[in-house]
């Protein structure tokens, strides 16, 4: 299949292993980290890390959307839910993410009418089949997700469907970067940049990486070839003493992004003055709300919304890995209390989850090297 | 995804590589698309163009 096998050769992903191993420093432990959750999945899914020598570590970022919301909103979506007349629409993995109160999939199972859909767009058919109703739509992701709403409110309002609105948790990528730089907890070399986000804004935002904190960053696929390839050009720039915007992904992603995405997302949304991160606390600037233009479409506006901060149960330590500090199977509750039929953190739902990618892809070939 | 049907008000069909379901796609943000054209699709909107 075009664009998928050329970047699965088995034999160009060995020779681009050796030229890994040939590029390290003996002695030098190197920690990248990959900032998507798509690629951490790829990393378990192909064993990208079984290729690596040991001392280059990948570290797990904040990428995944879902893994990011905390519990008080998983809550308020509850809460909008259960409000008599209302149909709640989200994604399938928001459905099982836990809240205080539950999940949105228990809701659903005390009365709540909770459906999913693969994107806003099939939200607002079910709003206009069913206009006696209200739909709100549970709105997650980063900047490739928030482009799909941007454009679903577009034609909400040019059609004039009353009855639809958004519960808006759209985030954006750079501020918890530049959180993660900030932080004395995490020691990192370089990053391997987000593959689709950058799609939409393209791979300048990301210039203050090697401006400000002199790492490098490569923007990449989500093939496992394009990850290895991403990590060979990140050493490659630490051996060179380099630190500058690389761009792997160079087939789809253009260096200034989708202009039209761009203006579509400073029409419908702007700035929150803060949000709150799961593990990541509240950052400045990092939330999406809908614009002035857009308000009568907001369900926060619209709903009687809790808002109440939910702190994240003692024992789930997903804010740790989020930020990169331990790995999936460090959690004192992985793979015991915690699995991805009963999960008690975020990171443990989402395909996307570095908890899950690694419980379902990673965990046997561990206990295989342990033993 | 593979444009299968171009539609009209900035909406066409898509199908996987390999079969699938058809879903109904945003083509907005890459502009006019023909059959047979493969688009990135995120949430429901074709978010770039492969070439």
């Amino acid at each position: 299949m075009k664009f998928v096998d050329e970047f699965r050769d088995a034999e160009l992903g060995r020779v681009l292993a050796s030229q890994i191993v040939a590029a390290v420093e003996p002695g030098r432990h190197y920690k990248v980290m990959e900032v998507c959750g798509g690629h951490t999945h790829t990393i378990y899914k192909y064993g990208v890390d079984d290729l690596l020598p040991e001392n280059v570590e990948l570290v797990h970022g904040p990428g995944c959307p879902v893994c990011v919301i905390p519990m008080g909103r998983v809550d308020d979506g509850i809460a909008v839910a259960r409000q008599p007349n209302v149909i709640l629409a989200c994604f399938g993995d928001m459905m099982r993410v836990p809240g205080g109160e539950g999940t949105l999939l228990e809701a659903k199972a005390e009365g709540a009418d909770v459906r999913m859909v693969y994107s806003p767009l099939d939200a607002l058919r079910i709003a206009k089949e069913n206009p006696d109703r209200e739909l709100v739509f549970f709105a997650v992701g980063f900047e490739t997700t928030a482009p799909s709403t941007a454009l679903t409110l577009m034609r909400a309002k040019a059609e004039g469907v009353r009855n639809f609105s958004v519960f808006c948790n759209h985030v954006t990528i750079v501020p918890p970067l530049r959180a993660l730089l900030q932080s004395p907890d995490l020691r990192l070399d370089g990053f391997i940049g987000p593959g689709h986000v950058s799609t939409v804004v393209g791979a300048r935002p990301f210039e203050f990486i090697p401006a400000d904190y002199a790492k490098p960053i490569v923007i990449s696929g989500f093939e496992p070839l394009d990850l290895l390839q991403s990590v060979y050009m990140v050493l490659q720039q630490l051996a060179a003493g380099r630190c500058e915007v690389e761009n792997q992904y160079k087939r789809v992603v253009p260096y200034d992004g989708n202009p039209r995405a761009l203006a579509v997302l400073a029409e419908v949304f702007e700035l929150r003055p803060h949000f709150e991160w799961r593990g990541l606390g509240f950052i400045s600037h990092s939330g999406l709300k809908l614009s002035e233009a857009y308000r009568d479409f907001d369900a926060e506006l619209r709903f009687d919304i809790p808002g109440v901060r939910v702190a994240d149960p003692k024992a789930c330590q997903c804010g740790e890995v989020l930020k990169g500090v331990i790995k999936p199977w460090e959690c004192k509750v992985f793979g015991t209390a915690c699995t991805p039929e009963r999960p008690i953190g975020t990171c443990m739902v989402s395909s996307e989850g570095a908890c899950a990618a690694y419980y379902n892809y990673g965990r046997f070939a561990r206990e295989r090297a342990v033993v | 995804m593979r444009v299968l049907e171009a539609g009209q008000n900035g909406l066409c069909v898509c199908v996987e590589d390999d079969g699938g379901a058809r879903t109904e796609v945003m083509t907005d943000l890459v502009g006019a698309v023909g059959r047979g054209d493969k688009v990135l699709v995120h949430a429901g909107v074709a978010i770039a163009r492969l070439a």
